[in-house]
């Protein structure tokens, strides 16, 4: 008896430590098959809609209202920003593979080089270093819009976030997953608890999205912010709805769960920017 | 002359208890003050241990990546009571970020390898 639970035993540590130690594309087939199965009716395209994607009511109105995308006026200011000149005469277009269009979807990667993970918001910046510029507000502004422009010109490509297999990049992205996982703040929840187990039932009014596809249309406009915000501002928002302290918006944690988060998303469309409440 | 006289006596009669129980009244106004400077001395002493371990412990939090957005406030709101003097209020929200500190240590503790029990199943 007592060898049995034995082996009972080491079966499920065994067990629990293949599950911690999946590679990233075992977590990425789990991660979509979960909310696949949890909502057959749904393609996997249309997890990028978000809530819309499984509440029909909220959907019509959304549908509606992009009929006059509340976004148009800073999504034509990007991309007029996008193709300003700096003072050095050169633009964004110059420190960009493809002259910068139809790349978001490779974004975020990991740069072997510098040892971090690097979001386009993170490049956009760079590049303005490069050419003798000052950096943006990586949350809100002209960085956004910038980047919203970037994301627009992706519209309908697939997710290609490259699996990291060894090392720095690995760690990078276990780091984000950890992040995703563990539960914070006072009120104890973890991005999971909302956005993977709880998907589609209500956080007092609102209907929790699905983190699969949470990737695919960042920068949002959102009604609340009367503007565009990045990723990291959203995420900013999520830990203060848990009554953790919000991190600065691309910091390494920030950085390694959208790392985690894109990868997820894996073969979904880029479909942003896009509004929400 | 004679009710003058009476008074008199009366008055010369009773002056060694009243001196003696002015100085009594003196001597315990004295060491009211003193006790109450002490109590003071003390009570701002641990307001201000109070303060240091509640700064202390939100160190650690942040050091362990599980910094709760409610301490802060509470450290705040300590420092500024300790700098009005109201040292008892100091003391409460100091403790009170201290506890909430310890917590959200547990928290990171626990999350340490508890995390994947929130992996899809």
């Amino acid at each position: 008896m007592k060898k049995f639970l034995n082996v009972i035993t080491l079966g499920i540590l065994l067990l629990s430590a293949c599950i911690v130690n999946a590679t990233p594309q075992q977590d990425k087939e789990d991660f979509q098959t979960f909310f696949t199965e949890r909502f057959p009716q749904i393609s996997l395209a249309d997890f990028g809609d978000g809530v819309y994607a499984l509440d029909q009511d909220a959907r019509d109105q959304w549908e509606a209202m992009s009929d006059f995308p509340p976004y148009e006026d800073d999504l034509e200011r990007g991309e007029e920003l996008f193709n300003t000149p700096f003072a050095n005469g050169k633009n964004y277009a110059s420190c960009f593979k493809n002259d910068g269009i139809n790349i978001r979807q490779n974004y975020p990667k990991f740069d072997s080089k510098s040892g971090v993970v690097l979001t386009l918001e993170v490049a956009i910046n760079e590049c303005r270093a490069t050419n003798g510029e000052t950096a943006l507000n990586y949350k809100v502004g002209d960085l956004a819009k910038i980047s919203a422009y970037m994301s627009s010109t992706s519209e309908g490509s697939l997710i290609n976030v490259v699996a990291p297999s060894k090392g720095n990049g690995l760690k990078a992205y276990e780091a984000g997953k950890q992040y995703f996982y563990s539960k914070r703040g006072q009120l104890n929840f973890s991005c999971a608890n909302c956005h993977l187990q709880n998907v589609g039932r209500k956080a007092r009014s609102e209907t929790l999205s699905p983190a699969l596809g949470h990737p695919t249309h960042f920068p949002v406009y959102r009604m609340k912010w009367a503007g565009f915000g990045t990723l990291h501002r959203r995420i900013n928002s999520c830990n203060k709805q848990v009554r953790a302290q919000p991190l600065v918006a691309q910091s390494e944690t920030y950085k390694n769960l959208e790392y985690f988060l894109t990868y997820m998303s894996n073969g979904l469309p880029i479909n942003g920017p896009a509004s929400r409440k | 002359m004679i009710f003058q006289e009476k008074t008199k006596k009366h008055s010369v009669a009773n002056t060694k208890p009243i001196k003696s129980f002015g100085l009594n009244v003196i001597l315990a106004g004295f060491l009211f003050c003193a006790v109450s400077l002490s109590a003071h001395a003390q009570t701002e002493s641990e307001a201000n241990n109070a303060i240091s371990e509640a700064q202390s412990l939100w160190d650690e939090s942040i050091a362990a990546g599980h910094e709760w957005n409610t301490i802060k406030p509470l450290v705040a709101q300590a420092k500024q009571a300790f700098r009005a003097k109201d040292f008892a209020t100091a003391i409460s929200l100091a403790k009170e970020a201290s506890a909430q500190s310890k917590e959200a240590l547990v928290q990171a503790e626990y999350e340490k390898t508890n995390w994947v029990n929130n992996l899809p199943k």
